[in-house]
């Protein structure tokens, strides 16, 4: 058997590394990472606001604090896909070796041109404004379309050497600047047609046919539980022969599951209903507790209940790391990879935990998560609360005991293994 | 003075190691710079670097930062096990054995 999963591992490599290696995939979960303190600064102005206190809320009312904290909500979370075209089209014209702040910019600028302007008439005269709509979640599948495009291309017409070139001894930051020039003019003119194009259809904008034929598929598909499970069983099995399976899923799910959280964001904003769907905030809050395998259950047993030294020894030193949801040394201390017996757990725990917490919500024990992003390395109970809820909390806790319960009779039979080998007298071992 | 990168996916359970190995390493008297960094920000941190050392979980990276960087430094895995129980001496010694090798 671990011959097989060795095995496994040289046949697995390659596609894991094509995949984290991938230069779109990359730019794509590098900027939305990057996103991250907007999304938070966002969530917490959210929580302020929203509290659900009577006499909290009519202080928030008739103090105006909840207006002020709604602006600051208006340009965190409802403008994220301005900023996500931005970081995506950045890092990926970085990616291609051309690190240039003006690829951002033009990102930025065909997000604006495919936006429909909204317009206002007031005493006769006619304003013309830019709304809110498309910039927050809803358009997030656009800004990232169009990051990739504008940063790709942009990319591809400095090197092909479409600049404007300056004679020597002319200031590097004024050469710089020219630089952008060419590019610039031929994506604003590529953006203008692609506008034009759309405006001729009957949806009227880009923003629409990619909302309507992509984002809410994709957002569909990706929002299941199925999907999720899914998604999670390659991740750790991934994980077993040694691998970041879960860098590896987060890259390719990041776009589907942000839209998910974000959109339960603006509605608890709004006092709309939330969707009980599993997005990155679910994985982060009820998946991964204690990390990768949902761990934290394990480590707990290892510092109470180990008879050998050497998990005793392991539970201590990462037990801290892993209230943060941080497991490397349970992974590779264990070792959980390349270990058949530890496989089992590791893969069938957070799959549980995830159907546990998913049936939970849906039968109204928690309401669903408020889809904050969090830093990595948020600790457990705090990661909960900053859903909205205490019980979002109260639940990650019966979710480790849960854990533990499924590590249990494995733990067993490893801590005894290991503890044998401790007694035993030198001479008897090889 | 030699200086040892460590390098994760995130930088954060390597910096755990850093740690320890800066311990043993100040136990032992030795003069040394040990640092952890993520795999994004690596480029920033690559001047002066004697050893690379990789985090086991991102060993599919191993083959790019070798074409990238392997004529400057010699670059390796950690093992797995030393990784995990976060075992400082027995990595530094690895990392020193490299730089001597060099």
């Amino acid at each position: 058997m671990k011959f097989n999963l060795e095995e496994l591992q040289k046949k697995i490599m390659p596609v894991a590394t094509s995949f984290s290696n991938n230069k779109y995939l990359g730019s794509i979960m590098e900027g939305l990472t990057s996103l991250m303190p907007v999304i938070l600064v966002g969530a917490i102005a959210t929580l302020l606001k929203n509290l659900p206190i009577s006499a909290y809320q009519s202080f928030v009312t008739s103090s105006r604090v909840g207006n002020y904290l709604s602006v600051l909500i208006n340009f965190t979370t409802d403008i994220i896909s301005l900023l996500a075209v931005f970081l995506v089209a950045t890092n990926i014209s970085k990616k291609f070796d051309v690190d240039s702040p003006a690829a951002g910019l033009f990102g930025i600028i065909s997000f604006l041109i495919l936006t429909p302007l909204a317009s206002i008439e007031k005493d006769g005269s006619v304003t013309n404004y830019i709304s809110f709509e498309w910039l927050g979640a809803t358009g997030l599948f656009v800004a990232i379309l169009l990051g990739i495009f504008v940063g790709r291309l942009y990319a591809y017409l400095v090197q092909k050497g479409l600049v404007i070139k300056m004679p020597e001894g002319v200031p590097p930051t004024i050469t710089k600047s020219f630089a952008g020039l060419i590019p610039g003019f031929i994506i604003s003119a590529l953006v203008l047609v692609i506008k034009l194009i759309f405006d001729n259809t009957a949806y009227g904008s880009i923003h629409k046919v990619i909302y309507t034929f992509i984002q809410t598929p994709l957002q569909g598909l990706g929002g299941t539980i199925w999907a999720f499970i899914l998604v999670m069983f390659v991740a750790h099995l991934l994980w077993l022969v040694g691998l970041h399976g879960m860098l590896v899923a987060i890259s390719v799910m990041m776009p589907i599951w942000m839209a998910l959280d974000l959109k339960n964001l603006e509605a608890f904003n709004a006092g709309l209903s939330m969707q009980n769907v599993p997005g990155f905030a679910f994985l982060m809050c009820y998946t991964l507790l204690g990390g990768s395998g949902a761990t934290l259950g394990l480590n707990l047993l290892m510092m109470f209940k180990a008879k050998s030294q050497r998990f005793k020894t392991l539970g201590k030193l990462a037990i801290a790391a892993g209230i943060c949801g941080i497991n490397e040394p349970i992974i590779f201390g264990t070792p959980i990879i390349l270990n058949p017996l530890m496989a089992i757990p590791f893969i069938l725990t957070p799959i549980v935990l995830s159907v546990i917490a998913y049936v939970a919500t849906a039968i109204g024990i928690v309401p669903p998560l408020m889809g904050a992003m969090m830093p990595l390395g948020t600790p457990i109970i705090v990661s909960g609360i900053l859903q909205g809820s205490w019980r979002i909390a109260a639940l990650q806790v019966v979710l480790v005991l849960v854990s533990a319960l499924i590590y249990y009779p494995f733990f067993k039979i490893a801590d005894n293994n290991a503890y044998e080998e401790e007694v035993k007298p030198a001479s008897e071992r090889e | 003075m030699k200086r040892i990168l460590l390098v994760c996916g995130a930088g954060m359970s390597t910096s755990l190691l850093v740690t320890k190995m800066q311990k043993a390493a100040k136990e032992r008297g030795i003069e040394v710079e040990i640092a952890a960094t993520s795999g994004e920000s690596i480029d920033k941190e690559i001047e002066n670097v004697d050893v690379l050392l990789l985090g086991p979980q991102i060993r599919y990276k191993e083959d790019e930062f070798k074409k990238k960087y392997g004529d400057k430094f010699p670059i390796e895995v950690i093992d797995p096990m030393d990784y995990g129980m976060m075992n400082g001496e027995k990595v530094l010694d690895f990392a020193l054995k490299l730089i001597g090798e060099k």
